[in-house]
């Protein structure tokens, strides 16, 4: 259930940090980072729950307890003209339950690389109107173990996502905005050659399904465009695979499925280069074969002219 | 527009190529349907093993060739052969020439389905699968490795008892298959000599079908329809006609009658012993040895995994005392420190392959088990060596009444000494493997493993290296798991060959393998 946290974030991550308002703020407005600029930032991330979703059967499982998943992860972004960006990405995730006998993990996830292309800046009314797209890859890169879960901290598979948004800002600061992706996903290799997905299966390899993500936003910006506050909306459905069966550790083939709403600011320091920093919050409100998650992060971001 | 072009393009030949790259997981193992090594023509005379005095179950003589009953059946078929759809014609691909091979994953997948632990109510009290109320929750059975272990040796001895009856008859009687009778009837496998009365297919199907009905019972429409498919799919492939497969059906009938009423018998209704009894035993070996083994989640069940299952019947050996384990080290003791010892340093230092291998012998909730991962293998073996029907038979009865066998002399001594789990006497010990609901010594990992070991390189001796470097394996992966004490799976494995060596004594009776 991990990997949607990661895409949740990285996707948040892609499109809100590492602007600098000196620039005209964020991936979705008319301007990105121009070329040459560099963009370093590192975030912290704390999640739990103590409930999750078997199924649509909402439980506690005491040989978990409470389960807590913490990340660390370093990113950079460049501008490598002023309507393409690239994004990379790689944390690092330990997991623990404060229940149960069970050892947690902890590994390096998977590298992120990310395209954004800025497409369209139209203004329309009192604001502009645009449409940009991302297109990231991602793949596991540690040793880690997909199929350990709850604990595995990522779902083990390469990753393809196309994603468009659009978006409107207005004059005011008030800025609205949906990014809708589609996630192809391929398969993760396991170390058991029998599993029970629908039935039997005899493969080292599983299908991880593909899914659809949605993000939605309402931002406004502040404080001479030095503070950006957003309200922020999140799903993620996988549109294959099967539910944990009952009483039953989960799986990477299962069809998990998340909505979460949440809260982002951001604050930068100078209104020109230099540090910024990130706080935000999100709480998992309805799932599938997932943990009912509250998560906190916090981030700096620093950012320089490189060439 | 030309770059957002160029992107998709991009992004749809990486998905294209991506996907091209996929593995397959495949449902069933695909081979091709084969010419039998071996014919057997004495294979009537092999020992039954559930069957005590095979002639008892009598089969009449069929009709002749020449009558017009048996005339009218051979024009059916051949008119079925003829009109076959899509879905037919992959029916017969699907069963083979061997389809013991088919029933058995069948057996191994209800096994996966039903390897599901019950989980505790709102209260925190647990409640037991109940066969007279299947449909629970929770549902009957669950399918832990004592449970499969025992599923699989009825369903493997019946097997094998009705093929031998099958042979039997075959011989006697002589009448070939439809594509002997009538040359412009093909069959869609490889010509084996095999007379086709009775069916050993429909003998194979019908004792399947009520042996896994018997032990899954929520899966009898499941079931039903595999059995009418497999059925029809015999007379689609031109080997046999209606009254073989009557025949078949007859004599399966008559051996399932059998392995019923020895499985009500065994001792398996009893083995999930009530909590007094479990925790009269416990506290017996508390008294002898100082400890006593207690499942470790939250909440606390009651009581172990079968605590009785040491007393089923057994197969092949013939008082459980005869291969029981020596006692293990005191806790505390120089050995017992040793141990606990190395079990931390494979915590602190898992390489890759150590937990490669905890997981590939995992085989634990959820899962086929260990007897089915030596299914797995006996199949493999099986299909490689093209073994017909009687002979597969024979290999999967031995290894799965052996395997079951060590089973019961394994939870024998689980729950005579009750011996605790390293989560429960190394202070705040974290494992990469769930800790099991039954004792530690000796662990059901070796002692299945090294029986079904022993069985396979008694029937594939070119092979035997391999099964006792598996079985080696096996025990150690519980140790990298972080579940059991090295000597848990050192005794283990003795224990385990010692109760495959009886089922291997049984086998060389017949003086006919190699």
């Amino acid at each position: 259930m991990n990997q949607f946290y990661r895409s949740g974030f990285i996707l948040t991550c892609l499109y809100i940090s590492c602007i600098s308002p000196s620039f005209a703020q964020m991936p979705f407005d008319e301007i990105m980072m121009p070329k040459g600029e560099l963009c370093v930032a590192v975030l912290g991330e704390h999640g739990s729950w103590n409930r999750y979703w078997e199924g649509d059967y909402f439980r506690e499982n005491a040989n978990i307890g409470t389960f807590t998943r913490q990340m660390l992860m370093p990113m950079v972004a460049m501008g490598i003209s002023k309507k393409v960006n690239i994004i990379a990405s790689l944390p690092y995730i330990q997991t623990e339950a404060s229940g149960g006998t069970q050892v947690g993990q902890a590994d390096l996830q998977d590298l992120s690389v990310s395209v954004k292309v800025d497409w369209l800046q139209q203004r329309v009314g009192a604001g502009r109107l645009l449409f940009l797209t991302n297109t990231h890859l991602s793949n596991p890169v540690g040793s880690y173990l997909s199929d350990y879960m709850p604990f595995s901290i990522g779902a083990g598979a390469p990753e393809i996502g196309m994603r468009a948004i659009t978006g409107y800002k207005m004059d005011n600061g008030l800025v609205f905005r949906l990014a809708t992706a589609y996630l192809w996903r391929g398969q993760t290799q396991i170390e058991r050659d029998f599993y029970y997905q629908d039935g039997a299966v005899y493969s080292p390899f599983m299908n991880v399904p593909n899914a659809v993500n949605i993000q939605g936003a309402i931002g406004y910006w502040t404080l001479e465009n030095r503070l950006r506050l957003e309200a922020t909306y999140m799903s993620l459905n996988c549109l294959t695979g099967d539910d944990i069966r009952s009483y039953n550790r989960p799986q990477p083939t299962n069809k998990m499925e998340v909505s979460q709403v949440g809260f982002w600011a951001q604050y930068y320091i100078k209104a020109d280069r230099g540090f910024g920093a990130i706080a935000y919050f999100n709480q998992t409100v309805s799932g599938r074969n997932v943990g009912k998650a509250a998560t906190m992060g916090l981030g700096l971001t620093y950012q320089f002219k490189a060439y | 527009m030309k770059k957002f072009t160029i992107q998709i393009t991009i992004l749809m030949l990486l998905v294209v190529g991506l996907q091209a790259c996929l593995e397959e997981t495949p449902r069933f193992y695909d081979f091709e349907s084969y010419e039998f090594s071996s014919v057997d023509e004495d294979g009537g005379t092999w020992s039954t093993i559930l069957v005590i005095d095979p002639s008892e179950i009598q089969l009449a003589a069929p009709l002749s060739v020449n009558s017009p009953a048996y005339k009218q059946e051979l024009k059916d078929v051949k008119n079925l052969t003829s009109t076959l759809t899509s879905a037919e014609r992959k029916a017969v691909e699907y069963w083979t020439s061997n389809p013991v091979i088919r029933w058995n994953e069948i057996a191994l997948e209800m096994a996966a389905k039903y390897n599901l632990i019950p989980g505790p109510n709102a209260d925190g009290t647990y409640t037991l699968p109940n066969p007279a109320n299947p449909v629970g929750p929770p549902a009957f059975p669950f399918a832990h490795p004592p449970y499969t272990s025992r599923m699989l040796a009825y369903l493997s001895v019946a097997q094998y008892d009705g093929l031998i009856l099958a042979w039997k008859y075959k011989f006697q009687f002589k009448r070939m298959g439809p594509s002997v009778q009538d040359s412009s009837i093909k069959s869609a496998y490889p010509e084996n000599g095999l007379p086709s009365y009775p069916s050993h297919g429909a003998v194979i199907a019908k004792v399947s079908k009520e042996i896994l009905t018997l032990m899954f019972p929520l899966e009898a429409q499941v079931l039903e329809n595999h059995y009418q498919q497999h059925l029809q799919s015999m007379l689609h492939a031109g080997i046999n006609v209606p009254s073989d497969l009557e025949a078949g059906v007859y004599l399966g009938d008559e051996v399932v009658k059998l392995a019923k009423m020895r499985a009500s018998i065994d001792g398996m209704a009893r083995a999930q012993a009530s909590k007094p009894v479990s925790d009269s035993i416990a506290n017996a070996a508390f008294e002898r040895f100082g400890w006593k083994w207690q499942n470790t989640e939250v909440p606390q069940r009651p009581v172990g995994l079968t605590p009785l299952f040491g007393q089923v019947k057994m197969w092949h050996v013939p008082t459980v005392e005869e291969v029981r384990s020596p006692p293990p080290p005191a806790i505390g003791s120089a050995e017992f420190e040793a141990d606990v010892r190395e079990l931390e340093r494979f915590a602190r230092h898992m390489t890759l392959d150590q937990r490669r291998i905890a997981n590939w012998w995992e085989d634990g909730l959820g899962s086929y088990t260990p007897p089915g991962h030596w299914n797995k293998f006996a199949k493999l073996s099986i299909v490689q060596a093209k073994l017909n029907p009687l002979r597969a038979a024979r290999v999967f009865a031995y290894m799965n009444t052996a395997i079951m066998d060590a089973g019961v002399a394994c939870w024998d001594i689980k729950y005579y000494y009750h011996y605790p789990r390293p989560v429960e006497t190394i202070r705040n010990f974290r494992t990469i493997l769930g800790t099991p609901n039954f004792p530690a010594y000796t662990s059901g990992h070796s002692t299945f493993s090294a029986a079904g070991a022993e069985v396979l390189a008694h029937f594939f001796p070119t092979q035997a290296q391999q099964f006792r470097v598996w079985a080696e394996e096996a025990a150690m992966s519980r140790l990298y798991g972080g579940i059991h004490y090295r000597f848990d799976a050192v005794e283990g494995t003795i224990q385990g060959e010692k109760v495959g060596n009886y089922a291997v004594a049984r086998a060389k009776s017949d003086g006919i393998d190699e």
